[in-house]
């Protein structure tokens, strides 16, 4: 029986650990190159600050390019659009000279090595990224 | 050269000198741009509407546009759009052309010639790839009165941590064809004092758009010129009054929408008023929801539009006097009144939009309308006793760069 209890409860274990490992390479960081120890923001500002709007300070996003798995991600978690939605809200403030859409660079690695190089750049990555220590977490999906 | 040549030597010329995104010419200047062809047909004998019959057209809003933007620094930019429409009932040329200063990210400034933001989708209703339809409500968004302005404006859009807040501000003048009641008048109108204000505040994803347009609007509508003249003549000054077409113009728009990643539903409402007696009042709303799934939408809108009575003033004599002058006066004066656009035009459409590449879509609706008074509607023109029903069928490509 105790071994029974055993098997179940690593079994259980296992799975836990195995549901976990897929979630957490689900979730999405937003990360920033800023020498404001306090700065956090939420997802309602993260999500504003990537479709144009201002946070009150000084941060630049960037983002992937469409069909990047990560952005597609971020559009889920963040945006809340799917990718043909978000083009089509950026071809309305392009052609109507509101404003342009982010940077895009071309994967994770050119994003961290941009936002590292860019002072108030701020960008997402998946979770599990190796961040410098001149980047600093400032979101994390859910 | 006539347009539709000159549509394809444009499209030829863009098609071969660009590539599938906007082109960095150089450091400063970017041309980036878009384009639609649509089909239409419209399932009526007798009927016109935007330009459509019931033979299969190609022409009646297809359009190229490039949008060169030249930047003098991170700040200041100078942005024109030039239009070449298919239709030659359309104003081809410089649609835009304006210099951009950007302080910061919240701010922006902008001056020189200009689109109108009256409603939600009448800034960009050239760009089709902006929505899902292939052509927005007609009931709204062909009631704008004209489509751009010379003058400045300034916007502001903040995120706070739990809400955004977008607001825009312009003041201006207007100087060309004036669009009254759904279709083009040929008139000459100039609008001075133009003015308005735009707030957006949004949550998670719904937002709200409320806006307010006002102008003084002068106008001379040709046919009605030498009636008025001959009724200040004969001393009828109450009847000439009414037949003026100076005074303010505001319009008033309520828009909500709300979007999840496979969803999205909008309900917009306008109202615009004249302070003359010969324009009526209209409101036009309507009602959309859409599925999306992949790249594909799926979409329904309902719409409506409603005109206000206008009271002619009871000076002149409504029945026949014998006096040949006085019954000639009477009869043009409360024609001009009997032939002003009344009554409503309902409209349901279903649609489906195909994203099939990351910067172009494919598009099919079908829209039937329903006129509630068929020769005063106002967009149809039609006879009375015509049949009040028509459907409209258009397939679009769409294409941004």
């Amino acid at each position: 029986m105790k071994q029974l209890t055993t098997l179940f409860l690593s079994l259980a274990l296992a799975l836990c650990a195995g549901w976990h490992s897929a979630y957490a390479s689900d979730q999405i960081i937003v990360v920033a190159n800023t020498s404001d120890d306090t700065l956090m923001l939420t997802r309602e500002q993260v999500r504003n600050l990537f479709m144009g709007a201002s946070v009150g300070r000084d941060l630049h996003p960037i983002a992937l390019p469409p069909k990047h798995r990560t952005r597609s991600l971020f559009n889920t978690k963040v945006v809340g659009l799917a990718e043909s939605r978000v083009q089509s809200y950026w071809a309305q403030m392009k052609f109507t000279g509101r404003r342009s859409p982010p940077m895009e660079v071309g994967d994770e690695e050119a994003m961290l090595r941009y936002l590292n190089e860019h002072q108030n750049s701020i960008g997402y990555l998946t979770a599990s990224t190796d961040l410098p220590d001149s980047l600093k977490v400032i979101y994390t999906t859910e | 050269m006539t347009s539709t040549p000159k549509i394809a030597v444009l499209t030829a010329a863009l098609c071969t000198a660009l590539p599938a995104s906007a082109y960095q010419v150089t450091d400063s200047l970017e041309v980036s741009g878009f384009a639609r062809a649509i089909a239409g047909y419209l399932d009526h004998d007798s009927r016109r509407f935007e330009g459509y019959t019931d033979e299969f057209s190609i022409t009646e809003q297809s359009l190229v546009a490039i949008q060169p933007t030249y930047s003098f620094s991170d700040k200041f930019s100078v942005t024109s759009q030039l239009i070449a429409h298919a239709s030659d009932e359309r104003d081809s040329g410089v649609e835009w052309l304006y210099l951009s200063y950007q302080p910061d990210n919240a701010w922006h400034f902008r001056a020189g010639k200009l689109r109108m933001p009256f409603f939600m989708y009448s800034d960009s209703v050239d760009v089709g790839y902006s929505y899902p339809w292939v052509t927005p409500p007609v009931q709204v968004y062909n009631n704008y009165l004209f489509p751009t302005f010379n003058g400045a404006s300034a916007s502001y859009f903040y995120s706070g941590t739990d809400f955004g807040l977008n607001l825009e501000t312009y003041y201006g003048y207007f100087r060309g064809d004036l669009f009254l009641a759904g279709s083009r008048v040929d008139v000459e109108t100039k609008v001075d004092d133009l003015a308005g204000l735009v707030a957006t505040v949004s949550r998670n994803n719904l937002s709200l758009r409320l806006s307010y347009h006002q102008g003084d609007n002068q106008t001379v509508i040709p046919y009605i010129v030498p009636l008025k003249d001959a009724l200040y003549a004969n001393g009828l000054d109450a009847s000439a009054r009414s037949l003026e077409s100076d005074g303010q113009v505001y319009a008033l728009q309520a828009a909500i929408s709300y979007d999840t990643l496979n969803a999205f539903y909008k309900a917009e409402w306008v109202k615009t008023v004249t302070g003359y007696d010969i324009a009526p009042e209209v409101i036009g709303y309507y009602f959309s929801a859409g599925y999306v799934h992949d790249d594909l939408t799926f979409h329904g809108t309902y719409s409506n539009s409603e005109y206000s009575e206008v009271m002619p003033v009871m000076e002149l004599p409504t029945e026949p006097t014998g006096d040949p002058q006085t019954d000639a006066l009477a009869s043009a004066y409360y024609q001009a009144f009997a032939t002003t656009p009344n009554g409503s035009l309902e409209s349901y459409s279903v649609g489906v939009r195909w994203d099939f590449r990351l910067n172009m879509a494919l598009k099919a609706d079908v829209t039937l309308f329903q006129e509630s008074n068929n020769d005063r509607s106002g967009f149809f023109n039609g006879a009375a006793g015509d049949d009040a029903n028509a459907t409209l069928s258009q397939i679009a490509w769409e294409w941004i760069f």
